[in-house]
């Protein structure tokens, strides 16, 4: 076990990202294409030549252009945004909390940001917020970061002890406000007609397969903006890695850092949650792999989860949608098949190594 | 010079510093000594300006230290704390790096820096070597080793460390090769100061002494001067006697078996 090893073996950051790089483009277009309709690789190639205007003499399969440019391509950049944006904030989240066991989940973002989305999916009308169907598509994002991130305050405040944060107060902080969380949903739902309830249904599934190209225009800048920004936290999450106090005596100005860290990883997992629902594990089990793989030092967890998270829920997806093909698995399910037994191992580890002390 | 001036500190009502004033001179070793719970480590937190709830003024290098921005403070001023729990397994080397990470000087001139800071703690040897897999002397070294390479380098203004309790789980030799290295700091133009336990071996090393009690300071000075019987005593209330070593031409404490002045 590395976390053990006498040893931490000196990796070359370049050619471990490249490495990640060529798989997540390879099992990019795995995932293109593979499906109900399989559509050939160069196939692939010749209409996204077309349509970006360089091949215009190309007459493809004229369902597989449709297949592949209105219902594989947008899932697919969907899936790679979300698993980057669920990663990036599980690595930057975990190692702000200096603790590996944290993720999205557990402080709140998610459930925060699902409860603002079921509140607009029933009351929207009422408020007269949702006229249209691309107005919905346009307040999701934002409702569902506004509920992430007043959710991951409301942890962090139940966790701060004088100034510092007690982690064991705030995973347990985390566990009431998902309960709370949870208790409202319920309540909300019980207001819900028959048209609504169907709407939050087919949303909580954790659902990739409604992908369109305009609820992306939206999602993609803001999912991008939140990603990038955390990767640049590399070499101030090395130094909190040794403490916070040790971070500012070093020049880190922690406070800045880690309510920066809250806010780009609320909106990330916000936007996520209110394009595809809660979809666990991710966040949590792929930073954690690439520091079992490799090291744990930021300036390779960052940018390696950025590329691992979608190489993740690509396959996942590939799963959800081929074990029980011509239907679909929910994207969740796969997920947490995967990462809760995962998980408790993750803990039987941590126990040994007795890292699940009180601070 | 670090400069604290009538330092007061209190929190839930509970009086831990009351006026306290300190130099820490450039090129000198000043050491803090004190019962446990004298209001010591809340001093340095001060000095490092990691705690603001206090009143009284710090200043550095004739600046207050509430004016300087957090990276700028970092250049001047490194501090050890007394533990440091790291949770991920790095390497050493990455550990001591992070001590340059912050300033903007060349990667080669950095690794000269670390390079020659693990020489001096003598822990070159296990660049390698995860840090979780040290023992806790070993680790300590390691930190200090990364606290030294972030003021390291020769500036033409004076910088400074503050150390608490840096030899508190180091065994003998260690301690005096610890204390010796923080001499040689003092050379390249460092004010170190160090909350210090060991009486005797502070004695041999340090320039100044301070005694502090219940957040007053007792006494002050150069160190062999105010290492008498009388304020030994009166600063932990235990009954001692200082003889003196003719080999390193130091005094030295042996506490009374007797017991505590007070109980008798």
């Amino acid at each position: 076990m590395p976390a053990t090893a006498i040893d931490v073996k000196q990796h070359r950051t370049g050619i471990i990202l490249s490495t990640f790089g060529v798989v997540l483009f390879v099992v990019f277009l795995f995932s293109l294409s593979i499906g109900q309709v399989s559509i050939p690789v160069e196939e692939i190639f010749f209409i996204t030549l077309k349509k970006i205007g360089l091949y215009r003499s190309y007459q493809p399969d004229a369902v597989h252009e449709v297949v592949l440019w209105t219902i594989r391509l947008p899932r697919v950049l969907m899936t790679i945004l979300i698993g980057a944006a669920l990663a990036i904030s599980g690595a930057a989240l975990q190692g702000m909390f200096r603790n590996p066991l944290v993720e999205p989940g557990l402080i709140g973002v998610s459930s925060g940001a699902a409860l603002a989305v079921v509140v607009l999916i029933v009351f929207g009308g009422v408020l007269s917020l949702t006229r249209e169907s691309m107005s919905m598509s346009m307040l999701m994002p934002l409702f569902a970061f506004a509920g992430g991130f007043l959710a991951t305050l409301l942890v962090m405040k139940i966790g701060n002890q004088v100034g510092r944060t007690n982690i064991a107060v705030l995973i347990l902080g985390g566990v009431a406000i998902n309960a709370l969380a949870g208790a409202l949903m319920g309540l909300v739902i019980f207001f819900a007609d028959e048209n609504q309830l169907r709407m939050f249904t087919f949303w909580t599934l954790g659902d990739l397969g409604g992908a369109t190209w305009s609820k992306l225009l939206i999602a993609t800048p803001l999912l991008i903006l939140s990603s990038v920004w955390l990767l640049t936290f590399q070499l101030p999450l090395n130094a909190i890695a040794i403490g916070e106090a040790e971070a500012f005596h070093m020049g880190v100005d922690v406070e800045r850092v880690k309510k920066s860290i809250v806010f780009f990883s609320a909106l990330a997992v916000g936007v996520s949650v209110s394009l595809a629902g809660t979809i666990g594990f991710v966040g949590l089990v792929v930073p954690h792999l690439i520091r079992v793989m490799f090291q744990a030092d930021n300036r390779l967890v960052l940018p390696a989860s950025l590329l691992g998270g979608p190489v993740l829920l690509l396959l996942a997806d590939i799963i959800a949608r081929s074990v029980v093909a011509p239907s679909e698995l929910p994207i969740g399910v796969v997920t947490a098949l995967v990462g809760a037994p995962f998980f408790i191992l993750l803990l039987n580890r941590a126990k040994q190594k007795n890292e699940l002390s009180t601070q | 010079m670090i400069s604290a001036r009538n330092i007061s500190l209190s929190i839930h009502g509970r009086k831990l510093l009351n006026k306290v004033s300190l130099d820490v001179q450039p090129g000198m070793f000043t050491a803090i000594a004190g019962p446990n719970g004298a209001g010591k480590t809340s001093l340095l937190k001060i000095l490092s300006k990691e705690t603001t709830q206090h009143t009284g003024e710090v200043l550095v290098n004739d600046m207050p230290v509430s004016k300087y921005s957090v990276a700028d403070l970092s250049t001047i001023r490194a501090v050890l704390p007394q533990a440091s729990r790291v949770q991920f397994p790095f390497s050493v080397r990455q550990i001591v790096k992070m001590g340059r990470q912050h300033h903007k000087s060349l990667k080669k001139h950095n690794d000269t820096i670390v390079g020659e800071v693990s020489e001096l703690t003598g822990i070159s040897g296990w660049m390698d070597r995860n840090y979780l897999s040290l023992s806790g002397g070993e680790q300590q070294r390691v930190q200090l080793a990364r606290v030294l390479s972030q003021v390291w380098e020769e500036k033409d203004f004076p910088r400074y460390v503050l150390l608490d309790e840096p030899t508190s789980s180091l065994d003998i030799a260690q301690q005096q090769l610890i204390f010796s290295l923080v001499k040689h700091a003092c050379a390249r133009n460092i004010g170190v100061l160090a909350i210090v336990h060991d009486l005797n071996q502070t004695v041999q090393f340090a320039d100044k002494l301070y005694f502090l009690k219940s957040g007053s300071v007792v006494a002050h000075g150069d160190s062999k001067s105010v290492f008498t019987k009388n304020i030994i005593e009166e600063t932990f209330c235990c009954r001692v006697n200082v003889y003196h070593d003719p080999c390193t031409d130091c005094p030295y404490i042996v506490p009374d078996r007797v017991g505590v002045a007070g109980v008798v």
